[in-house]
């Protein structure tokens, strides 16, 4: 495992991070931190103070939805739930990493040359 | 017939649809500021966590968000729980519970950091400009609710006092009559006035709320804006815009309508705007009808009580024709008249350029002719005058000494015309007007017996302030 990849690398992803958690269904903003941690293998620890003020961005954008609600656990809590809006903006974000993830190792010489 | 399809659309279909319409967009925009009936809130989270550090450190965060009072909540609850979680998860690796608190609050970063990051994620320029349209169009909306308010409020302030005075003229008591003297132009402004203002109070207050919850913003910072807004287009209704009958208490109340504006948008602003339910509807209609019935029964009371003494007083206060026109000036001799005499037919009409006022120089008669009555005279002017003070007493008002106003009068055809803007004067409300000229001798003289009528104040506040005394 290559460890955790350092914060000033995942500026940026935080968006498409948190897109791609939620697509999988609704979560609230803890379970979004874990579960990002958990599909990385803990590679990517997000910044916990940088997730909410992302989360609401994009629910202002109109790309997420929230809804309080009872939790299995405990008290009530603010669900998060991807738009279709969301779900474009994902597509758009996974293209754009994938081409720039791609460029990026052709540079460092550890993928093949373009075809 | 014809039917003015705009207008239908506006009264019966259009108007109540925007209405309705505005009204909606306020207590949807009311339920980001706390108060409105949002059954999806966040849960209270006081004394959840139990611990001052986090309380400090949520208080800290809070005071740079500057946003509605349940953004607020929701942003405080949401956080408290990502604590809750955090800590409870920390400790589950083996923190100590204090460290673990501190632990958890260091993930979050800086609390005035965080606090500014999420105010700005909010407030996006998308939800401003939201804020700014649906301000408008609550205004529109908090204005003509406002209108129809103040006419009701109005009308039962106005009932309330005349129902004051009838009873106390039932037992009595008469107050002195501090309306009929103007033509009821004190009343009229008044109500006038009261109305532009309750309609100023409630577009400001719709504006500040509706602007407040759809951009995301505290009420209080966006007050300002509707503050400036208001007084600048209140201001300039209230001074300019309003036309009608005028007096000072009216133009007084008038001048307090930005003022109200401005306060409107930042008195007790938190605090949600009373929403008029079916049963306020209903009891306010019924108190009107009550109260008018016992208007009219008191009234009634009063007219059969004093019936034979009002008559009596009336049929003293009856003048005898004189209108007192040697005030003017004395009466021309006949040899220098034409036959008939000036103004043989004498007339007047209003409209809103004024009222025109001519006075026949000979009934048929050739431009020669005409010209050689007029040779006689030089400086022919209509003058007018203040007449009589009230109903049984007409002619030249003996008080004054002078016409309070004075135009030249030009032959167009066969008769003498000016224009008057009685209209504009505050204090005429009858007027005497008669034609005068210097004669061969040197003396002026009043040609004819002139015309008179009554005149009310009609313009905006600004024509009162300004107009000649």
């Amino acid at each position: 495992m290559p460890g955790r990849i350092r914060g000033q690398l995942l500026k940026g992803t935080t968006t498409l991070l948190v897109l791609t958690v939620l697509r999988e269904g609704e979560l609230y903003g803890y379970e979004i931190a874990q579960r990002i941690r958990d599909n990385s293998g803990g590679a990517f620890v997000p910044n916990e103070g940088s997730l909410y003020p992302a989360l609401h961005a994009l629910e202002a954008a109109g790309a997420l939805e929230a809804s309080w609600r009872e939790s299995d656990r405990g008290p009530r809590r603010r669900y998060y739930k991807i738009t279709k809006t969301g779900l474009g903006m994902l597509e758009a974000h996974a293209q754009e990493w994938a081409a720039f993830s791609l460029g990026m190792a052709r540079a460092m010489g550890v993928a093949g040359p373009k075809q | 017939m014809t039917i003015d399809w705009l207008r239908a659309f506006v009264v019966f279909g259009g108007g109540p649809a925007l209405l309705i319409a505005a009204v909606t967009l306020v207590r949807r925009s009311e339920r980001r500021l706390g108060h409105g009936p949002d059954e999806s809130g966040p849960p209270v989270t006081t004394g959840q966590t139990g611990a001052a550090e986090i309380s400090a450190y949520l208080d800290r965060m809070t005071t740079e968000l500057r946003l509605p009072a349940a953004d607020v909540a929701e942003v405080r609850a949401e956080l408290a729980d990502h604590l809750r979680d955090s800590i409870a998860s920390l400790e589950a690796e083996g923190f100590e519970p204090e460290r673990a608190i501190r632990e958890a609050l260091g993930r979050l970063g800086p609390p005035a950091e965080l606090g500014r990051q999420l105010r700005t994620a909010h407030q996006s320029t998308r939800r401003l400009l939201a804020g700014a349209g649906g301000g408008v169009f609550a205004a529109g909306g908090g204005f003509v609710l406002g209108y129809f308010g103040g006419i009701a409020l109005a009308l039962l302030g106005f009932l309330a006092v005349f129902v004051v005075v009838a009873l106390l003229a039932v037992v009595g008591v008469r107050l002195p009559d501090i309306t009929s003297h103007d033509g009821g132009n004190t009343i009229n402004s008044l109500l006038y006035a009261t109305t532009l203002a309750v309609a100023a109070a409630t577009a400001t207050r719709y504006a500040v709320r509706t602007s407040a919850g759809l951009s995301r913003r505290a009420p209080r910072t966006v007050a300002v804006f509707w503050a400036v807004a208001g007084a600048l287009v209140f201001g300039w209704l209230a001074l300019f815009g309003m036309r009608g009958p005028q007096s000072w208490p009216g133009v007084a109340l008038e001048l307090c309508i930005p003022v109200i504006a401005v306060a409107s948008a930042f008195v007790r602003i938190e605090r949600p705007m009373p929403h008029v339910g079916l049963w306020a509807v209903i009891v306010a209609a019924l108190s009107v009808v009550v109260m008018s019935l016992g208007v009219f029964a008191v009234s009634g009371l009063s007219v059969s009580g004093s019936g034979s003494g009002s008559q009596a007083e009336e049929a003293e206060t009856i003048q005898p024709p004189d209108l007192h026109l040697d005030v003017v000036a004395p009466m021309a001799p006949a040899a220098w008249l034409p036959e008939g005499g000036f103004g043989s037919a004498y007339g007047s009409e209003s409209a809103s350029s004024g009222t025109r006022l001519w006075a026949d120089v000979g009934w048929e008669l050739p431009a020669p002719t005409i010209a050689t009555v007029l040779a006689n005279w030089r400086d022919m002017r209509f003058e007018a005058w203040h007449a009589g003070v009230n109903q049984y007493s007409i002619g030249v008002d003996t008080r004054y000494s002078s016409p309070f106003e004075v135009q030249p009068a030009v032959l167009h055809g066969s008769s003498l015309d000016a224009v008057f803007h009685f209209e504009r004067l505050r204090d005429a409300r009858s007027w005497w007007v008669v034609l005068t000229a210097v004669g061969p001798d040197g003396h002026r003289y009043r040609l004819d017996d002139g015309q008179g009528g009554d005149a009310t104040f009609n313009g905006s506040a600004w024509d009162w302030l300004t107009a000649p005394q």
